[in-house]
This record gives structure tokens, sequence and C-alpha cells, in this order.
């Protein structure tokens, strides 16, 4: 966190991460309405305090997230008596994670825990104790250690990205001390060393890569059930169901196109879809159904194809990277098919549930030699340090204080990683490796 | 009824700029010091400016200090440095007439109505009720006073060191003031030793200028001051040579006789501004050292050997000197020395530099640990402000991080403290870009005026510059060039206002077009920056009571509850930059804070 700074635009998710019918996402600080507005169908900007608002969320392609209600807050009401607003939106994981990315990219920041307490404190809440303010932040403070400690640069990570910051920070301080001294004591002209850097953003990006297969356990994945009319795959879905324990809930999808439920398939956390079969018609509601499915499939990780071997003119779809092809009725047709397995016997489903779990987790292995890292956060860190990088690289022809501004952030990024780091860092580097001073 | 409303100790470049704050917002203030010839002096390098040091020296002269004006009409040559390396880190230096600076100097604060000189040596305070009440002199005066700013220099138990050489000097030749470092001790003061040291002078004739090279200065020369219209002053040239492998074997084979490395000196010495042997021993790879050979003055034979300071002993100086090419037979009339000296923890003061030990006693210059006549300066005039403004019952003028230099200074000072003599630089402040010397006097000359120093005719000059660079900025605006508008086109890096042809441009002064120039063509940058310095600004606004007990507040780890007492910040802002802090800490505090307002 940066520093428990009133008035910079937060959100924070009110009600527990979980599949519920009803989520609440809260969001305050200066501007935090107008930030949200252009993401928003209902109008929020000059609607007044404590009114809800019904509206569609959408992306900046326009595609719509959620159906929601607003409650907006003007400053001096709600909870922490800033410009806020509360969106009430379904409750389901996938609408929650696209809600939060959406504030995230459009400048609004996770809150830290007990932030909004703080503010609502500072802000002169006077039916908050100060007892209880101070508590929530004691009790961030020990939560965020022991989170720290599980999400701890460890071992080769963290020496990587020590080498790392120890290599930016000579860059800097070679260029501080073209700042710092005049060309008559330092005569040597500075060259934007654009091979180091380039292998640096390099290293940064190959690092934040494997975030891919941590998140895939963290976040999971979206997987389709297609096939035919009657080739099983309401069959399949019912027999991974069976599989799972920690079905949490099962829900008809709108428009009854498809089945949604949440499961877990070798530890990967799944929402999985069962949909309507693919049938010619030239119904129009039919065709609706059909398209619907269709984005589903555009929008899944990995598209589960049921065909039925016993039916004959099963068209089968490209097998690609997306698609895993599977046959049902193992119990009529034998097993000649590769991953054929039988909804009734049980037959040959371990064999399709490892396929799945295989193809999921497939490109998300980590390149040799990388180390991994394991937080959203750390992700975040090194990719900011590679786009500051990558800024000071685009100014190598403006002004060296203005390539210097982008090295410190770069600096900094690295910094909340590993560690602290202050500008008296920089003066000790450049007076141990430079002979200085007239 | 006292004496007098203030008094000053000491007449250096903090001495010089404290008094004329005082005298000239009216209050009858006395300078004391040792030495009515020694005002003024230039005791190391006979040079003004340099990188974030030029800046400095703007924002004293924007405040309404005297600095700008006395090298102004002194320099003998001047010089804009790192031209090409970013115009937010470009700065002014000038060599000065150090023999003209010193007497300019004291003729300035001669002609003050309010000002008395008088020479002695303040060997105590008065302190009454915890507050500054009057000093006590080595000839055993007692003047009393309502404040007083105390600024020793090297003065305080000073000693200086030629090898196995050692005086109870501030300077060579001049003695040091006794005494007053134990009595401070005594009162409680964290008092600590710091070295710096200074290079041998050499005759002009007896040098050789055929092995050096010249280094001209630029033409026309740029003033200091917001207020000096153009500078008339002759430029003299510097010169440059090397040392050699010869000066370095002699170095190595006498480095046993040095005050520094016999462990004599206790002391620590900037990194920045190391001796030739400290060069020599820490970078042993390098072939050679760069020597600038400097003019002290017009009138004057002897020369400045800039970059070889040192405490070896006068014959190794002679030895090493000599086996610098241009310097063979270079005849030495002052050597090298090092000095040893008292300083004042600087963690002890509020950011206005008033003591927290004594009330109404002010700190400022080297006595606070910092090194340089630019940086003694700036704390002069704002310790002479601010004791103005306790005078007149006013609160403190705090500049910030954000708005100069000298807040950069200051807060550094009386935030973290310091080891080694602190000298500006431009790294140490996070938004350098935003502090351009030619940018200080809109920064700050509102503040020095509403303060009371600042004339009038100042702002006047301001009003008009800055109503001639929006003018300027409108004209650019409604130009096309191309397909654009000319202030676009100026935000490209390669573009120079100077090769656009626009009508009326020609009308405004040069200074003011290259300040156009950079506002525009960092507009976007410092956009990135404001937030950041906003954000900052409202921390350092959340005051924390200087009575706060920290002990009372519960769920703060005891280190930070350490540092908070150490330091007592004035402010969240001032608390956040303590090193070593934890953020939470920070947030568990101002809750405390917040809640202890409210009653």
């Amino acid at each position: 966190m940066a520093h428990y700074a009133t008035d910079e635009p937060v959100y924070a998710l009110a009600t527990p991460y979980s599949p519920s019918a009803l989520a609440v996402i809260r969001a305050s600080g200066e501007g935090v309405l107008s930030i949200f507005q252009p993401y928003f169908t209902g109008r929020i900007t000059d609607a007044p305090s404590g009114k809800a608002v019904h509206g569609y969320v959408k992306d900046e392609c326009g595609e719509r997230i959620d159906e929601v209600m607003t409650v907006v807050y003007r400053k001096g009401h709600g909870y922490t008596s800033e410009e806020a607003f509360e969106i009430m939106c379904h409750g389901s994981l996938p609408v929650i994670r696209s809600l939060s990315a959406l504030l995230e990219r459009a400048g609004i920041r996770e809150a830290e825990r007990g932030e909004f307490t703080y503010r609502a404190f500072m802000h002169g809440r006077m039916d908050l104790t100060e007892a209880e303010a101070v508590e929530e932040i004691v009790k961030a403070r020990t939560e965020r250690a022991g989170s720290d400690a599980l999400s701890r640069l460890t071992g080769s990570i963290y020496r990587e990205a020590e080498a790392i910051k120890d290599s930016v920070l000579n860059i800097l301080a070679s260029l501080e001390v073209q700042l710092d001294y005049g060309e008559d004591e330092i005569p040597e002209e500075w060259v934007f060393p654009h091979e180091e850097v380039r292998a640096i953003i390099t290293r940064l990006r190959s690092i934040a890569a494997t975030f891919a297969s941590s998140r895939l356990y963290s976040e999971g994945a979206s997987v389709v059930i297609a096939g035919r009319t009657n080739a099983g795959k309401s069959s399949l879905f019912n027999a991974l169901l069976k599989e799972n324990r920690a079905i949490v809930s099962s829900e008809e999808g709108t428009t009854r196109d498809y089945i949604e439920t949440e499961a877990v398939i070798r530890g990967i956390p799944v929402r999985l879809f069962d949909t309507a079969g693919f049938r010619e018609t030239d119904g129009s509601i039919e065709l609706e159904g059909i398209r619907r499915t269709e984005e589903l499939m555009e929008k899944a990780d990995l598209i589960i194809y049921v065909s039925d071997p016993s039916s004959g003119d099963d068209p089968h779809p490209d097998d690609d990277s997306r698609t895993l092809t599977v046959s049902s009725k193992r119990d009529i047709t034998g097993r000649d098919a590769p991953l054929s397995f039988s909804s009734v016997t049980g037959e040959g489903l371990d064999e399709v549930i490892d396929a799945i779990a295989e193809r999921l987790s497939r490109g998300t292995e980590a390149p040799e030699g990388v180390p991994r890292i394991d937080s959203l956060r750390q992700k975040e860190k090194l990719e900011e340090t590679a786009e500051a990088l990558e800024s000071a690289e685009l100014s190598s022809f403006a002004g060296f204080d203005i390539i210097a501004m982008y090295l410190q952030s770069a600096l900094s990024s690295l910094g909340e990683l590993t560690g602290e780091i202050t500008g008296d860092d920089i003066l000790d580097r450049l007076f141990s490796s430079f002979c200085l001073g007239k | 009824m006292r004496d007098y409303d203030a008094i000053v100790i000491g007449g250096g470049h903090a001495g010089i700029e404290a008094s004329l704050s005082l005298a000239r917002e009216g209050f009858d203030t006395l300078l004391i010091t040792q030495s009515l010839d020694a005002i003024g002096r230039m005791s190391c390098n006979p040079s003004i400016g340099g990188l974030a040091k030029g800046n400095l020296v703007r924002e004293i002269d924007a405040l309404g200090g005297e600095m700008g004006h006395l090298i102004d009409r002194t320099m003998i040559q001047m010089r804009i440095l790192n031209r090409r390396r970013g115009p937010a880190v470009q700065a002014p230096r000038a060599q000065a007439d150090k023999f003209s600076y010193s007497r300019l100097a004291k003729e300035t604060l001669e002609k003050e109505h309010h000002l008395f000189l008088f020479m002695d040596t303040v060997v105590d305070f008065i302190v009454e009720q915890g507050r500054i009440a009057g000093v006590v002199t080595e000839r055993g005066w007692k003047i009393s006073s309502r404040t007083a700013v105390l600024t020793t220099g090297t003065f305080m138990n000073g000693k200086i060191f030629i090898g196995e050489y050692e005086a109870p000097c501030g300077r060579l030749g001049e003695s040091a003031a006794a005494g007053l470092g134990d009595r401070l001790r005594e009162k409680g003061f964290r008092v600590g030793r710091m070295k710096t040291g200074t290079p041998a002078r050499v005759r002009k004739s007896s040098l050789d200028f055929s092995e050096m090279e010249l280094q001209e200065g630029d033409d026309p020369m740029e003033p200091f001051s917001f207020e000096t219209e153009h500078v008339d002053r002759p430029s003299l040239p510097c010169y440059v040579t090397y040392t050699t492998e010869e000066t370095h074997r002699i170095i190595r084979s006498n480095i046993s006789r040095s005050p520094l490395y016999g462990g004599k000196i206790v002391g620590r010495g900037p990194r920045y501004c190391p001796s030739i042997e400290d060069k020599v021993v820490r970078f042993p790879d390098r072939e050679r050292h760069q020597i600038f050979v400097e003019p002290e003055g017009e009138g004057t034979e002897e020369m400045y050997l800039n970059g070889l300071s040192s405490s070896l002993p006068e014959d190794v100086q002679h030895s090493f000197i000599h086996s610098v090419p241009g310097l063979r037979h270079a005849e030495i009339m002052r050597p090298a020395y090092a000095v040893e000296y008292d300083y004042l923890n600087p963690l002890d003061l509020f950011p206005s530099l008033e003591s927290k030990l004594i009330g109404g006693l002010f700190i400022a210059g080297q006595t606070n640990g910092t090194s340089g006549y630019e940086e003694a300066a700036a704390q002069g005039v704002m310790a002479g402000i601010n004791a103005a403004q306790l005078l007149k019952g006013e609160k403190p003028l705090i500049l910030s991080r954000t708005e100069a230099y000298i807040g950069v200074l200051i807060d550094d000072l009386v935030t973290k403290g310091t080891e080694e003599p602190y000298r500006m630089f431009t790294s140490r402040a996070e938004h350098r870009l935003s502090l351009r010397h030619d940018t200080a006097d809109q920064r700050l000359t509102p503040k020095g005026f509403a303060a009371g120093l600042a004339s009038p005719e100042r702002m006047e000059r301001l009003r008009k510059k800055s109503a001639e660079i929006e003018s300027v900025k409108m004209l650019l605006r409604s130009a096309r060039a191309g397909s654009k508008s000319a202030y676009d086109v100026l935000k490209e890096p390669e573009a120079d206002i100077f090769s656009l042809h626009i009508d009326g441009l020609d009308s405004y002064s040069a200074s003011v077009l290259r300040e156009v120039e950079l506002d525009i063509k960092y507009s976007g940058y410092l956009l990135r920056q404001e937030r950041e310095i906003e954000k900052a600004k409202r921390l350092d606004n959340m005051e924390i009571p200087a009575d706060f007990d920290y002990d009372s507040i519960d769920g703060i780890s005891s280190e930070s509850r350490e540092k908070f007492k150490a330091v007592r910040p004035v402010s969240i802002g001032q608390a956040r930059r303590i090193s070593g802090v934890r953020v939470s800490d920070i947030a568990v505090l101002s809750v405390a804070v917040r809640s202890r307002e409210r009653g």
C-alpha cells in the first residue's frame, strides 16, 4: 500500500468473496463517480446522494459485464464521507473478478484492510471510535505480515529481483552522477544502455509471465461443454459434478441456453457451462440460443466437445488448443475412440478429467531457468518496473532528467517488491562507484 | 527591556543572510563575529553555485536574500553547467573574486540601518525559563536579546591538521571558538565532530599554463539574482591539469603520515569531496585525477588547486604538487589542511531551524552539519526569516520539499539528521523537475514578500515576468507551425523556441522565452508529479502538536515510537519521511493525532 492517504480512489469487495446471489463492491475517493461513469450506462455523475441507479457495467470495448444497481454517495455522505459508490452486482466470481479488474484498469486501486474505516475516521465519522480504527489497522498489519510472509520473495526470485535492482541502480547512479556533477568534472558522455535495459525488460516480462500458471489455480478457468443434441453433454456435466464435492452452486443460464456451475477439476477452480446442443434449425429463438452458445465458446478457456460415435455422422470440430474432443457412451460403443467414457458405468471418466486438467495447464508452465512468482502484486510490480524502463528507453532522446525520472520509478517499483529503496541508496552507490569531487 | 531584538553569532555566509533578514524586517540586530575582517570569507573554493547549489542561490535571492547580489557584483567567471544534460538539472556557477566578495558583504551589512556589528567571541548563552535571553562573550559582555541565531561554521572547537602539525583554528591562522561547544554539551545539545579540508594555494607566476588546458567561462555572463539586469564583470580563465603516476606513488608512500589515516581525525569527512589521499587509496585503478586551477581574485597571485585537498605534511604536499604538469615549480603560498569541528545534531531542530532545547535560539549553516556556502546561506536566510516571524508572533515559514531545494535541505537535516557534511544534490529532491533555477522567483518570492523580506519592487518584477510568460504562451497557442500550434510543437524534445519565427516573440527577453519553452516541454511530466505533490502537501498539513505524547498511543511498534520521540516530527508528512518508520504506524499515529484534536 502507498500510505493510508485519504481521497485516493480505492475499491473493495464489501461482501465475502464467494458465489452468492448478490455482491457489493464499494469505491471511495476523489472523483470516483466520474472515473466510473464511462463504464456504466446509468447516469451517476449528476445523481443525488443515496440514489440507486440501474444500468449495465461495460468494459472498454463496450462488452456488458453485468446488470447492476449503483448507489451514489456525494462527498460528506456515505461510510467514508468521501465521494463514493456501491455496485450491487450478481454474486458470481467471474462477475466480481471482471468488475474488480475493470475498476483497477480505470485507476481505482484495491483498498488495504482497514482503509475504509481509517478514512471514515479521518473524515470525522464520530460514530467510529479511535480504538476501532486503530484495531483495524493493526489487524490489517498482522494479516498483511502473515500474507507477506507467504508471498515473500524467496530463494531464486529474491536473488533475481535483487540482481535486477542492482543493475537498475547502477544505471541510475551512472546517470545521476552526470546530473549531480558538471560536465567539466565528469566529461564522459552518458549513453543510454539499450542492450542492458532491453535484457532487463525481457527478464522482467518472463518472470511476470510465470504468474499465468499460478493464476490458473487462484482464479480458475471457464470450460464449456459443447456438442450435438443428445451427444451426452449433460451426462458428462453431471458426471463431472458427481466427481466434485466442492460444488457451491448451480444456476440456470439467464436465457436457458446453458447451465452454469462452479467445480474444481484436479485442483483447478472451473466455471463449467453445459450448453444447448447444435441443431440445424431456422427457428429464431433457437438461432438466438446458438448465437449465445457460440459467444460463450468464444470466451472459454477450454471447450469440451462431446461426440457420440453411435450416432455415426457426428461432425468433429478442429482439435485446436482450445478444444478437447471426447467420446460418450463407451458402454454402448466400446473403447475404440480416444478419450471415450461412459457416464453410466463411470469408465474412462478419470482419463477425461486428467485430459481436461492437462489441457487447462498447458502453456502456463514456466520457462526453464525463470523463477516463478505466485502473487498478483508481484506480477504487477514486475510489470510496472518493465513499463517504467520502457518509458525511460522511449525518452532517451529527451533530457537526462526525464530518463532519470523513469529509472527512479522503475527502482521504486522494484523497491516495493524487495524492500524499500531511498534516495540515499543512489548517493551511496554514486560515491562508492565514482571518484568524485574536485 | 532587551539590548537587541536578535543576536547573530558568526559573520559567515549563514550569519550574513540571517542578520540581513532580521535587520531588513526592522529588528535591531547585533552581529557578533571573532573577526570583522573575515565577514563573508570563502574559506575553501572561490566559487558560488554549481548543480543544485546554484538553485539554492537563486532561491535565497527569490526570498529576498543577499548571496545573488554579492556574487553578481564580484564574479570573475560564470558558466551554466550541464546545458546538454537536461534543463531541470542545469545550474549556474561562478568564480568569485574572494576579496571583493568579502568586502562587499561587509559593506552591505554596514549599510543596513538596524544592523550592528561587534567583534568578540560568544562563549555562553543566557537562558531564562528555557528561552534564549542573551549571550556572554569572551571579554565578559553580557548582551541581552529576544532571539539569537547561531552560525559558527567550522569555528566551534575547530582544529586544523597539516600532517603532524595541529592547531586550534577554525581557518588557518584564525583561532577557534573554544568553550561554547562544551557549554552547549552541558545544556543537553548532541554535539558531534565533522571534518573537511581545503587544498593548497599556489602563486600564479610560478605556474606553467602551457602544460594545462584552458577553461573559459560563458559569454555573456548570466546573473544569479532576479534583480540583476546584466553582469558587467571581467571573465578570467581557469585551467585544468591532472595528477600523474608519480603523484600517486608519493601519496601512497606517505599515507601513514596523514592524520586521517593515522587516526588523529575522528570527525567524518564528506564522501563527495574527498581529499587527494582518499581518492588515491579508494580508487587505485584511476590513472589520473583532474585538478582545476582557479584564480582567487583579480588583484592576487593566489590560485586555488581544486581537487588536491589534503592533510598530508607540507613536505609531502611540496613533492606531490611538483609532480603535476604545470605545477612543477609551483610556489606554495598556503598549505592544504584539514579542519575538524563541532557540529550540533540537526535532529534537535524544528523545521523553522529553531532549537528544540532553547526557545528563540535558531541554528544555521555548517553548525548543523552541512557543507558549502550556499547550504549555509540558505539556512541563514530561513533562520533570519523565522527569528523575525517569532518576534512578530507569527507562524514560521516552512518551505516544503516540493517547492524548493531549501525545503529539501532543511527537511533532510531535521528529519534524517546527517552523518557526514551534508551537501545539496539534485538527486536528493524527489521532484527536481519542478525545482528549476529559473522558476525560483515564481516559487518563492510571494512567500518572501508575505514574510516581510522580499521587497515590493521584487514582487512587481515577478508580476511583470509572470504576465510576460502568460502572453508568450498565448502567442504560441494561437500561432500555427505546420499542422500544429507553436505551443504543441515546443513539446517535442528537439523543438527550439528561438528557431520559431513568430511575430511578436522577439519583443520578449531571451530568459522569458527560454523559461516558457521549458514550461511547455516539461508540462506533461510535471502533471505526472502533481498528484504526488498534492498528496505530500496534504500530509504535511496534518500537524502534530508539539507536546504530543507518543507513549500514550497503543498499537504502534516500539521501534517507530522511539524514532518519533527522537525526531518529534511537526507533521504527519515529516513523520512519514523518518527512515525506517512503518506505514501502518503512520496510520495509527494520524488516527491518534486526529482523535486528540477532537478532544
